[in-house]
């Protein structure tokens, strides 16, 4: 009799169940999407951008994120597993290589020409955020490039202003080349008062360092490589790339001390605290500065576009992020849509609105946009004069060795500009020998 | 008679529930085939990986090199760099822990009160994450933010960005961190010795030192060595502290180039070929440690 | 034999409790510096020079507990006067507290911490279990190859998580174990045996073994010698070993970032990555600090008495 019973009683809890799962997984299908993006404002704004696309089609799209440190590794992590946690993934340009060439981007061409994103989207961003080997990997979510901030109050200090005329014969003002840049570092330099003149990127664990010196590079006319041919010997240690790097190393001595790692987050302090007159960071970086309850220098925060180097070329290093859909996802139907809505015009304002950096040609050049905050308009300028570090698959073997280089000369004075690019030279040469790129 | 009484008992004993034979196998295989199932399937993988040239973020299959990454990496004079930043660290920072964890014990061998609550205090700096301690360690060495330099009056003084003085700013974390550990070993070994050795030696009109180095350090060193040997293996594999606090080529770790190998250049190969070099140095050593804990014991 | 104690000794005695004093006072300043910084308005955080007397206050705390954003404006009067103190205090920090349909979105700490409560506890017993008695097997009875069982034991330590982190990550992966609490309890498990199998296997050595013999001889069977005679006099290790593994598996940062995600991921991979606004938010990496250190602060507690008892010896004369 229990037996009986106990028979029927499993068989129903059985169907019960397997209904149970097909329903669930029936209608749990295709009304989420995921994002997948590093944990910083720019992805709580777009979280809330999201929230209207669900009020719109009820889809639900949640932004998932991870600290920076571990984003690249994460992301890559669900790649190689082949993963379906993520249905998109806004990554750093640098990854568009080994995205597309390892299979985990999904190809986004025809998108782009159907839709002309190319034309949407400001020239550089889409070169920059989008474009891998003459195919279309991502949409430019957040444009970014390398600004400065600086101390208004103390360039704009009368008795600084005489002091600085005297000494250096021309006249205190924002720095229009890396050579007045220097001076004006070397001017408010003064340990004694504990206010030191500038503050710049060493950090060498991921790609900082490289970025503040490719800020100093590209604008001196140099160049990291031939991108298309590989060819790096006499670009990477050229003259002007020599003569960059030395810039970059004489501007670390006019740094806070201890100043031997740092990011954005320490570039930031250094203007909070009032320790320096000028600070290298990403425009993502500028809201905390004008934000009066986080900088207490905040009225009297300006901000500046790269200054241009002695052969009058003016670049700045590339950030920023575009967003692709994830090879492995089961939900790319759903992706597309979403992507059709991000690149409307009027999306892209409200994005800019939040306080997203859209690379949304129109909506970069309005008034509207330019005026929106102070750093605003040195984005707009920066964002058509964006140049990047390579992008094919192995560019973090390429990082490791101009880390390995120039970190102990810039920070520690140790052999000369010339031997350290050479020998990168070297370097980068054997490492693309290794991949079959010469 | 006593031995005979002894057999006789064990014997009943085994009659009367497990033998000792069943009791050893079931204390001790689940623990082996439990550890070898999580730890054979990774390690051979990454042996495996070792041999080839395979790139986790590609999607090319792995193609076989042998010896290539093993040879590579020892030529390379960075690799012997990090070894030997590496070996440097665990030397001062383990015998750092030894001295300070060791003598704190020492000191704390005594009652007084509120001891334990001293103790639990004292053992607090090891509760915390490294990746936390690390990050405020950093900020407590800051000259211009931190307060080391201000409480010490050293003004400027460099800690983390002064190449030579960085590993050992480092080092001074770890201890501070870690000495607990010793400590609490110690002090659980201290507190083993019989107390009635040291009454004997004391009606014996023997002196401290000699209390000290015939009865308590005899008795105290297996527990000790076995804190040195897992604090020698933790410390070869030092990735927080140094990752989050210092960039200076004369504190890259060897589980940083590690790391950077495998999780940030993806090659996945060469990261596990490193890994076993690692290994294989760390099984050196070590063995050295436990061979000398196995003649200790003997003693 | 009341101890008799020269001059010399009390004198040293002394000296000692200074010293323990001043020990004491130099290992807890940092821990100090990071608690205050919790309750440190965040301007004051990193201030130079380094701010050492400040009125405290709770901010920190509400932070760590809520998603934010950085204001980009202020809000209206209205708005800001309707909202409860923590919301106003949010706001005097330049961010906002994002809101879902009106509830609070809470951060991921709540959730995260209790994962690590779960994922630290069972493992920590399981830990600890496992390798007591393992440590009994091999202490007392003869082994072939015991040195080599034990060496391989202490070798699943030895290599850096990094390098199992693949093939672990894609083992689990296979068997659907990614994201699972059982996933980490089985890994923290596995990674503590090593320690705890040689930390108990020394404590055992230490108990003699006439205890046992007696007890045979008396009748009892060997596993009720284990658990009548052997367990008692091992408590100081076991609560050492106990401390040790729960310690090392809450504040396990490298596995928990790469093999867990959304569901059961716990505190450490949490807590240093307050980045508020560009910025290190100190403060509330501190608050996070400090409340995740309560649970292993008042565990310890709990066991110091076990911890530093020490191992009597009664009727047995070696």
């Amino acid at each position: 009799m229990l037996r009986k019973y106990l028979a029927k009683g499993v068989l129903a809890a059985a169907g019960l169940s397997l209904s149970l799962g097909l329903s669930a997984s029936i209608s749990a299908k295709a009304q989420e999407l995921t994002i997948f993006w590093a944990e910083w404002d720019p992805a709580n704004y777009l979280q809330e951008l999201v929230n209207e696309y669900t009020e719109k089609t009820g889809v639900v799209v949640t932004v998932e994120t991870t600290p920076w440190p571990d984003f690249q590794t994460k992301a890559f992590q669900e790649f190689n597993a082949k993963g379906d946690s993520y249905d998109m993934v806004v990554g750093d340009s640098q990854w568009l290589g080994a995205g597309s060439t390892g299979g985990h981007y999904v190809d986004l061409t025809d998108f782009f020409k159907k839709h002309k994103v190319a034309d949407i989207m400001a020239p550089a961003t889409v070169k920059a955020y989008a474009e891998y080997d003459g195919k279309y990997w991502a949409i430019p979510v957040e444009g970014d490039a390398t600004g400065w901030a600086y101390r208004k109050d103390w360039f704009e200090d009368p008795k600084e202003m005489a002091a600085f005329k005297a000494k250096y014969g021309y006249d205190l003002a924002v720095p229009k080349t890396w050579a007045q840049m220097r001076d004006i570092a070397e001017f408010f330099h003064r340990p004694d008062e504990k206010r030191y003149g500038i503050a710049i990127y060493t950090d060498n664990s991921y790609d900082a360092l490289v970025m503040g010196y490719e800020n100093a590079l590209f604008s001196y006319g140099g160049d990291l490589g031939d991108y298309k041919t590989y060819k790096v010997d006499g670009i990477v240690n050229s003259d002007k790339a020599v003569k960059a790097l030395e810039m970059y190393r004489d501007l670390y001595k006019f740094t806070p001390p201890n100043w031997s790692k740092v990011f954005f987050q320490e570039n930031n302090q250094a203007i909070t605290e009032g320790l320096v007159a000028m600070s290298m960071n990403y425009f993502a970086f500028f809201p905390a500065l004008n934000n009066p309850k986080v900088n207490p220098h905040s009225k009297v925060t300006g901000y500046f576009a790269n200054p241009a180097g002695p052969g009058g070329a003016q670049h700045a290093a590339l950030g920023g992020q575009g967003v692709s859909i994830v090879s492995y996802s089961k939900n790319k139907e759903e992706a597309f849509k979403f992507l059709e809505w991000f690149i409307q015009e009027d999306v892209q304002k409200r994005w800019a609105a939040l306080g997203g950096y859209t690379c949304h040609a129109k909506v970069l050049e309005s008034k509207e946009f330019r005026n929106a905050t102070p750093y605003n308009e040195a984005f707009y300028q920066s964002m058509f004069m964006v140049k990047d570090f390579w992008a094919v698959p192995e560019y973090a073997e390429l990082l490791t060795a101009i880390n390995n280089r120039i970190y102990p000369f810039v920070t520690g004075d140790k052999g000369t500009a010339k031997e350290a690019l050479d020998a990168l030279a070297g370097d980068w040469n054997g490492i693309f020998k290794k991949y079959g790129r010469k | 008679m006593a031995v005979f009484a002894q057999l006789d008992a064990k014997s009943a004993a085994a009659r009367r529930g497990w033998s000792d034979l069943s009791i050893r196998n079931l204390f001790i295989i689940p623990t082996i085939v439990f550890l070898i199932v999580f730890n054979i399937f990774p390690l051979i993988y990454s042996l495996g990986y070792s041999f080839t040239d395979f790139r986790a973020s590609v999607s090319e299959p792995a193609k076989w090199v042998g010896l290539q990454n093993y040879r590579e990496l020892l030529n390379d004079p960075n690799i012997w760099r990090n070894f030997w930043v590496t070996a440097h660290y665990v030397i001062v920072s383990v015998g750092g822990q030894v001295i300070v964890g060791f003598g704190l014990a020492l000191l704390l061998n005594r009652s007084f009160p509120m001891k334990g609550l001293v103790t639990t205090l004292l053992l607090l700096p090891m509760m915390m994450s490294m990746a936390v301690v690390g990050l405020f360690w950093k900020l407590l060495y800051d000259p211009s933010w931190g307060p080391v330099n201000h409480a010490l009056g050293l003004g400027n003084f460099e800690w983390l960005s002064n190449p030579d003085m960085a590993l050992y700013a480092i080092a001074i974390t770890d201890i501070w961190m870690w000495a607990p550990f010793v400590m609490l070993l110690s002090l659980a070994g201290l507190s083993a010795v019989p107390k009635h050795l040291y009454e004997a030696a004391e009606i014996d009109r023997a002196g401290s030192f000699y209390t000290f180095t015939r009865i308590t350090m005899p008795l105290v060193t297996p527990i000790l060595l076995i804190a040195i040997i897992f604090r020698t293996m933790e410390a070869f594999k030092t990735f927080d502290l140094a990752f989050i606090m210092s960039g200076q080529p004369s504190t890259e770790m060897i589980s940083i180039r590690l790391y950077k190998m495998a999780f940030q250049e993806w090659q996945t190969g060469r990261s596990s070929a490193l890994a076993y070099l690692v290994l294989i140095v760390v099984v050196a050593i070590t063995n050295i440690y436990v061979k000398y804990l196995n003649k200790v014991k003997e003693r | 034999m009341a101890a008799v104690r020269t001059p010399g000794q009390r004198a040293l005695s002394r000296v000692a409790v200074v010293a323990v004093v001043v020990a004491t006072v130099i290992f807890l300043s940092p821990i100090y510096w990071i608690a205050s910084t919790a309750f440190k308005p965040r301007a004051l955080a990193t201030s130079v020079p380094p701010t050492i007397v400040f009125t405290p206050e709770v901010t920190s705390f509400v932070k760590l507990f809520t998603r934010r954003v950085q204001l980009r404006k202020l809000p209206p009067k209205e708005k800001y006067n309707a909202a409860p103190w923590w919301e106003k205090a949010i706001y005097d920090g330049g961010e906002r507290v994002l809101r879902v349909r009106g509830s609070v979105l809470l951060s991921a700490y709540p959730d995260r911490f209790v994962n690590s409560l779960i994922i630290g506890i069972v493992s920590t017993i399981l830990a600890v279990g496992m390798g007591t008695l393992t440590a009994y097997g091999f202490s007392r009875f003869k082994v072939a190859g015991k040195d080599d069982w034990l060496f391989f034991i202490l070798s699943t330590r030895m290599l850096p998580p990094v390098v199992v982190a693949i093939p672990m990550f894609l083992m689990y992966r296979a068997v659907g174990m990614t994201d699972t609490h059982v996933g980490l309890i089985i890994l923290y498990t596995a990674f503590n045996l090593s320690f705890s199998v040689w930390l108990m296997k020394g404590f055992m050595d230490e108990i003699p073994r006439e205890y046992e013999e007696a007890a045979l001889i008396d009748g009892y069977s060997r596993m009720r010698a284990f658990f009548k005679i052997v367990l008692p006099e091992a408590v100081t290790g076991i609560a050492a070993t106990a401390v040790f593994c729960f310690i090392i598996a809450w504040n396990e940062y490298a596995f928990a970032l790469i093999m867990t995600n959304r569901r059961a991921q716990t505190a450490p991979p949490f807590i240093p990555a307050q980045v508020g606004s560009g910025l290190t938010d100190w403060t509330t990496i501190a608050a996070g600090a400090v409340l995740f250190l309560i649970p292993v602060a008042i565990f310890t507690f709990l066991l110091r008495n076990h911890l530093l008892r020490g191992v009597t010896f009664g009727a047995i004369r070696k």
